[in-house]
């Protein structure tokens, strides 16, 4: 995987899996609200914090890394639908995505900035 | 293949009077840097101010935009 942010959302004719897709969409979202509701912080990111698989994840993982924070990673790659379902649920189109206390902190450019004016850390601490 | 002018134009379009500046950083026009300045962006968090820009660029991304890092403020002094 590119260090893009943007992979193209399959249409439903391309699904990786064969099962109806509205249902098992509706179970993905319901499994990705029930993660972001279990988890003070959450990342949504293309890999894992152990191998990035995107330059834009593997900054905010180094991030929340360097401010020490604990934090749950979810990787979209696996399943198409994991990335169609989060952009619909958060009105965000790309990876990664930082969820603290059920709400969106931001992508990879708002992290960033937040880190350097110091914001992140007053907000996680 | 979107050029940086195109871009320009289609945020500057959708936020009118607005100020886009944006940069090829690979030379292979898929991924992009953007600054965005506007008013438009006033009393807005900086989550609302990045869903406006990717609403102005919302067809493409995901198609022909692989990346967009983005910067928005809102002007220093008024015009």
């Amino acid at each position: 995987m590119s260090d893009s942010q943007f992979d193209p959302i399959p249409m439903a004719g391309e699904a990786p899996v064969a099962e109806a897709p509205s249902e098992g969409s509706s179970e993905i979202r319901d499994a990705i609200k029930q993660a972001i509701a279990e988890h003070e912080l959450i990342l949504f990111m293309k890999g894992t914090p152990e191998a990035p698989a995107c330059g834009f994840s593997a900054r905010t993982v180094a991030i929340l890394q360097s401010l020490e924070v604990p934090f749950a990673a979810v990787d979209i790659l696996p399943d198409a639908r994991i990335r169609q379902e989060l952009s619909a649920l958060s009105s965000w189109p790309t990876i990664p995505q930082l969820f603290h206390k059920g709400e969106l902190l931001g992508g990879c450019d708002i992290v960033t900035e937040m880190y350097e004016s110091g914001e992140l850390e007053a907000a996680l601490r | 293949m979107p050029s940086t002018e195109e871009i320009k134009q289609r945020i500057e379009a959708a936020l009118p009077g607005s100020r886009a500046e944006v940069v090829d950083t690979t030379g292979t026009a898929d991924h992009f840097q953007a600054t965005v300045v506007s008013h438009a962006f006033e009393g807005l968090s900086r989550i609302e101010q990045h869903r406006l820009v990717y609403g102005a660029l919302q067809a493409d991304i995901g198609g022909a935009i692989h990346a967009l890092a983005l910067k928005t403020r809102v002007p220093e002094h008024t015009p």
